[in-house]
């Protein structure tokens, strides 16, 4: 099944000073997969989705969604960013910041009554914020990625702070957002998780593309027959 | 499915306000500033009204002395002075929260990419704080209110006036925090930049103070000018326009700066296209030539008839003073005559000569003289008394002197009253209301219920 292109990158270039944060860097995302960015710290992973998000100004580079530029103002009409170690809304019940999400971006209660049930936050919901555990901070903020309209999903290592079953509830959850048609482009660090969640990779190392394609391909790319991620990330970095 | 088109970028406002009121509730910078300014302003107003009673017993006995004793200068001024403090020292830590806490916590992140422009992000942010600033004036209110109870009298052109000018002044210091909140990275250094800013101006209006030259023309454009001349019950078109710009360019910039996505080179160049613009406007707004005084004793004014005689004047008055600024002289002049005369004549011009004279060292016998120049003819006195000058001026325009109708005179208003008791509303139950609103809001109650349950 060949599945439309949504978002489009390339040429995406960073700097902070005569540090290059990235280099040339290109690939697609298309309907209802989930890509995934994988690289270890400080290969460019948070600044690659700041960009793309408009968060931070690239130096050069050019953003297509469904073939057509999408200037920086205009990615929020396409995707929503969930970064990573933020603490937000911390004076907030969590039910009022759940209402915010539905409300500015007009979604039904049903919309956040789904959302609460799938991330198990009832027992928290009148909570504030700042009472929350790592883990449940972390649960709204995926809450609030599934509320989000948008047809993409942009998020940055979001299975930190879960342990293993919660994990894996995660993932099975996000594999059923993208089988609806959402694109999820997930950066982890971990490379055991995110071989068991992507549907492709994007091999990020020192802010650059060190290959990009399914398992498969990655595979046959770097030699590895029977490699796992780690062998492949190693062999090609 | 979803849809893979873009979404709409247009969200209901309700939503972002309620979020913004509940951040400013939540903090505790409003808190500590009602519970501060409410003993700040009960020690202002009680004292006010004990100076005011100790002018006004003499009155009893000499009635012409009633005619001095207004309340606008006996009262509202020095209560709302604690309201002008708050709003310098106290007020700009709750307007850098409003950015500085998303800036720090991440939440700015999730904002920016909300259905929301920056105009409305910001504008929603300025009118939570409008919110602040009405809570802040409880206790001004209060004061007033138990001022008109214990039978006192209160304009109300002009303590509408003064309330505008401390909204104005609030404004330009809300444009200043908003703004170095978006700059920085952290509160802290947020606070020291506004605080540089509006300490910076006490200094230059006390370095100002009885010079002339440039110092004292900087000097008019400090933000405590703004305020002074609604304390003299003096409303000015200019300043409000000026004012009003100025603190639209400040939020303008704080937009500007506040998204992270946007290059700094990028940021700069508009920086400098807000600025040119703002001050493009405040110099147009300086031109507007429209003045009330809406003092009841219309202290600001000429008597009417001469106002007018002087208002029709259409050629130029120059008005060359050689007279230092330090010179007390210079001072009553000003108060007397040439700020009246400014704010009268269409088109006037005034030359100060003697700006770096010394007082006591001069060696110039025309030292003191003042001259006046209209339509090619010049006349000059050492009066600074409008009774001795305005027949010259009327005579330089070749225009009769206007008869002076029998003006409704100031009757004033002497109360001889004691305001100790209001301390226990100002330092007991305001504070003690302001407590109890703070911990129902923060859910205090709900907790001591769940701990109670507990155990």
């Amino acid at each position: 099944m060949s599945l439309t292109e949504l978002l489009q990158v390339e040429h995406l270039a960073k700097r902070y000073g005569d540090q290059i944060a990235l280099a040339d860097v290109a690939f697609d995302v298309r309907e209802g997969e989930v890509l995934g960015i994988i690289g270890p710290n400080g290969s460019g992973k948070t600044t690659l989705l700041e960009c793309l998000a408009g968060l931070q100004p690239a130096d050069s580079g050019q953003v297509r969604w469904l073939g057509q530029a999408l200037p920086r103002d205009r990615r929020k009409r396409a995707m929503f960013y969930i970064p990573d170690g933020i603490a937000p809304f911390a004076e907030h019940p969590v039910q009022a910041v759940l209402r915010f999400m539905a409300s500015t971006h007009r979604q039904s209660t049903k919309a956040m009554q789904d959302a609460t049930e799938a991330l198990g936050l009832g027992p928290v919901l009148h909570k504030t914020v700042g009472t929350l555990s790592k883990g449940y901070r972390r649960r709204l903020l995926l809450a609030l990625g599934l509320i989000a309209p948008h047809p993409m999903l942009v998020m940055d290592e979001p299975f930190d702070g879960f342990d293993l079953r919660q994990t894996r509830d995660v993932m099975m959850l996000l594999r059923a957002t993208a089988k609806n048609g959402r694109a999820l482009l997930l950066s982890i660090h971990q490379l055991g998780d995110a071989e068991r969640i992507c549907d492709r990779f994007v091999l990020l190392s020192a802010g650059s593309v060190r290959g990009r394609g399914s398992l498969h391909e990655l595979r046959q790319r770097s030699g590895t027959s029977d490699g796992n991620l780690e062998d492949i990330f190693l062999a090609l970095a | 499915m979803p849809s893979p088109d873009l979404i709409r970028t247009s969200a209901p406002f309700l939503p972002l306000l309620g979020k913004e009121l509940r951040d400013l509730f939540a903090g505790r910078a409003l808190w500590a500033l009602l519970l501060l300014l409410s003993p700040l302003v009960g020690y202002s107003f009680i004292q006010a009204v004990s100076l005011y009673a100790e002018a006004s017993r003499p009155a009893a006995q000499f009635p012409e002395l009633a005619r001095g004793l207004s309340p606008f200068d006996g009262i509202e001024v020095p209560t709302l002075g604690a309201l002008y403090l708050a709003t310098t020292l106290l007020f700009p830590f709750i307007a850098i929260r409003t950015i500085g806490a998303e800036k720090q916590n991440g939440g700015l992140k999730l904002l920016l990419q909300m259905p929301y422009s920056i105009p409305e992000l910001i504008g929603t942010k300025l009118l939570t704080l409008l919110v602040a600033w009405l809570l802040a004036l409880i206790p001004c209110l209060s004061a007033l209110a138990i001022w008109l109870a214990l039978g006192g009298h209160l304009g109300a052109g002009e303590t509408l006036n003064l309330l505008l000018g401390h909204l104005l002044y609030m404004l330009v210091i809300t444009g200043i925090s908003l703004f170095a909140a978006s700059l920085t990275d952290n509160g802290a250094t947020a606070a020291i930049m506004t605080l540089a800013f509006t300490i910076g101006f006490w200094v230059l209006d006390f370095a100002a103070a009885g010079q002339g030259g440039a110092v004292q023309a900087i000097a008019t454009l400090s933000l405590t000018a703004i305020l002074r001349g609604f304390e003299q019950g003096i409303f000015s078109l200019a300043i409000l326009a000026a004012t009003v710009a100025a603190a639209v360019g400040l939020l303008a910039l704080a937009g500007l700066w506040l998204p992270p996505g946007l290059a700094i080179r990028h940021k700069l160049v508009f920086s400098m296209l807000v600025i040119a613009t703002a001050t493009f406007v405040m110099f147009g707004a300086a031109q507007l030539h429209v003045y009330g005084d809406v003092t009841e004793d219309r202290r600001n004014s000429f008597p009417l008839p001469g106002a007018n005689a002087l208002a029709s004047l259409g050629g130029r008055l120059t008005v060359i003073v050689n007279l230092s600024a330090k010179d007390p002289r210079f001072m009553d002049f000003h108060r007397s005559l040439l700020g009246k005369l400014r704010r009268t004549v269409p088109d006037v011009r005034v030359v100060v000569t003697s700006g770096r004279s010394s007082l006591f060292n001069t060696g110039d016998d025309t030292y003191g003289l003042i001259a006046y120049q209209y339509d090619g003819r010049e006349a000059s006195s050492r009066s600074t008394s409008p009774e001795e000058v305005l027949p010259l001026i009327y005579g330089l325009a070749g225009i009769d002197p206007p008869k002076s109708d029998a003006e409704e005179t100031y009757p004033g208003y002497p109360l001889v009253v004691d305001a100790t008791n209001a301390g226990s509303w100002f330092y007991v139950a305001l504070p003690l209301l302001l407590l109890v609103a703070w911990a129902l809001q923060s859910g205090l109650p709900r907790r001591a219920r769940q701990i109670l349950a507990r155990k």
